[in-house]
């Protein structure tokens, strides 16, 4: 039987990443296998801006669709803009939906064999498809490990939902979970309510298939630099607080 | 009631009116620096002459008449933080959807074969964006 390759649109924030952002695109357009994939890029505000002839050198035949924000914004409102790019039809592949969005760190902590391990996982019916770092062998810091049990403990108070790994960036959705996504908190906040709308969709009678992907995630000295840190949980729980208090979620 | 000037009040009224000199120099919103001056004037007055804060405090039981000053000042300050916190927070929120909406206006294909590089029209956009 004919199994058509997985149409996947990955969303990509990046900020001052420079070459490990050109790396990573490298990589995954090397490791695509037959997957069509279709990166969906925003430059935060990056100084310099991402330039086009280094990305198109490192992307190769695989398509990248570029935007910037004028000023860095955070990581959370780079994906949602992503994620409405992404849903544009002047930007499909070929002028056909994806089959899944996949969301993905520029600084080379995730391996394209996950994203498409996600993304196949969406293609054979779940609407949900978060990373388990934990399940797949990632050498996750101690410091890190506290701070996602703490995170996690926060997720299932906060939303109801039991997960292995709570702020993992690497996550699929299928089209019709993609769309009940729409991201307010600009910064780190966007993991949670990532859970919250997922969680949310459930409660509506909107019943999302939810299931858990063992990743690897790479972590290296700048990623553990560039990572979230004891100041960054109270700084999430202080916009979640604002979004809680201010009703639109913390910019 | 007799003035009580002592170092405390000295170093008070000479911070008050450094403040009021430096907004005089700098604020050119004549209602606001209206407004500043009153509010300067009349904690001056209670700094030289507490009597004034005590006799009011005792006439609506607050015991001292620097709680009398503190405790509205307090309410008021929090009030204000929040207030500017909430106008931060919907300042930020409009920035972001323009920064978004220019973004999204110019983005574009950088690389890739094969790619249906024509734009849709912009109303079939829209209406995928939710």
């Amino acid at each position: 039987m004919y199994d058509p390759p997985v149409r996947i649109a990955v969303l990509m924030p990046a900020y001052n990443e420079a070459g490990r952002l050109l790396d990573t695109l490298t990589e995954l357009c090397r490791d695509r296998g037959d997957a069509e994939i279709c990166v969906f890029l925003v430059d935060d505000g990056s100084t310099p801006p991402l330039a086009r002839d280094e990305l198109r050198a490192a992307a190769g035949a695989m398509p990248i669709v570029l935007a910037r924000h004028a000023v860095n914004l955070g990581q959370g409102a780079a994906i949602e803009t992503a994620r409405q790019l992404a849903l544009r039809p002047r930007f499909s592949l070929h002028n056909a939906p994806f089959d899944a969005f996949v969301t993905m760190d520029s600084d080379g902590q995730h391996r394209p064999c996950d994203v498409l391990a996600l993304a196949r996982a969406i293609a054979d019916g779940a609407d949900v498809a978060l990373g388990n770092r934990f399940a797949g062998g990632s050498n996750v810091p101690l410091s890190r490990r506290l701070l996602l049990a703490f995170a996690r403990s926060f997720e299932r108070v906060t939303t109801g939902l039991a997960l292995s790994d709570a702020h993992n960036g690497l996550r699929a959705f299928s089209a019709r979970a993609i769309t009940r996504m729409h991201l307010t908190h600009n910064r780190m906040a966007h993991a949670t309510e990532f859970t919250q709308q997922i969680s949310r969709a459930s409660r509506n009678g909107e019943r999302l298939g939810v299931i858990e992907v063992p990743v690897s995630v790479r972590y290296t000295d700048a990623s553990r630099a560039k990572g979230q840190k004891a100041s960054g949980a109270v700084a999430i729980v202080v916009d979640l607080f604002h979004g809680f208090l201010f009703g639109k979620g913390s910019p | 009631m007799s003035l009580e000037i002592t170092p405390a009040a000295i170093a008070l009224i000479g911070l008050l009116a450094a403040l009021l000199l430096h907004d005089v120099t700098t604020i050119k919103n004549r209602r606001l620096l209206a407004l500043q001056i009153i509010v300067f004037t009349a904690g001056a007055v209670l700094i030289v002459c507490p009597e004034i804060a005590r006799r009011l405090a005792r006439a609506v039981g607050i015991g001292r008449g620097v709680d009398f000053v503190l405790y509205p000042l307090v309410i008021w300050l929090v009030r204000e933080s929040l207030l500017t916190r909430r106008r931060r927070h919907e300042d930020e929120a409009k920035m972001t959807e323009i920064v978004r909406a220019m973004a999204i206006d110019k983005a574009h294909f950088v690389s890739g074969n094969g790619v249906s590089r024509s734009s849709a029209p912009l109303q079939s956009d829209a209406s995928a964006s939710s």
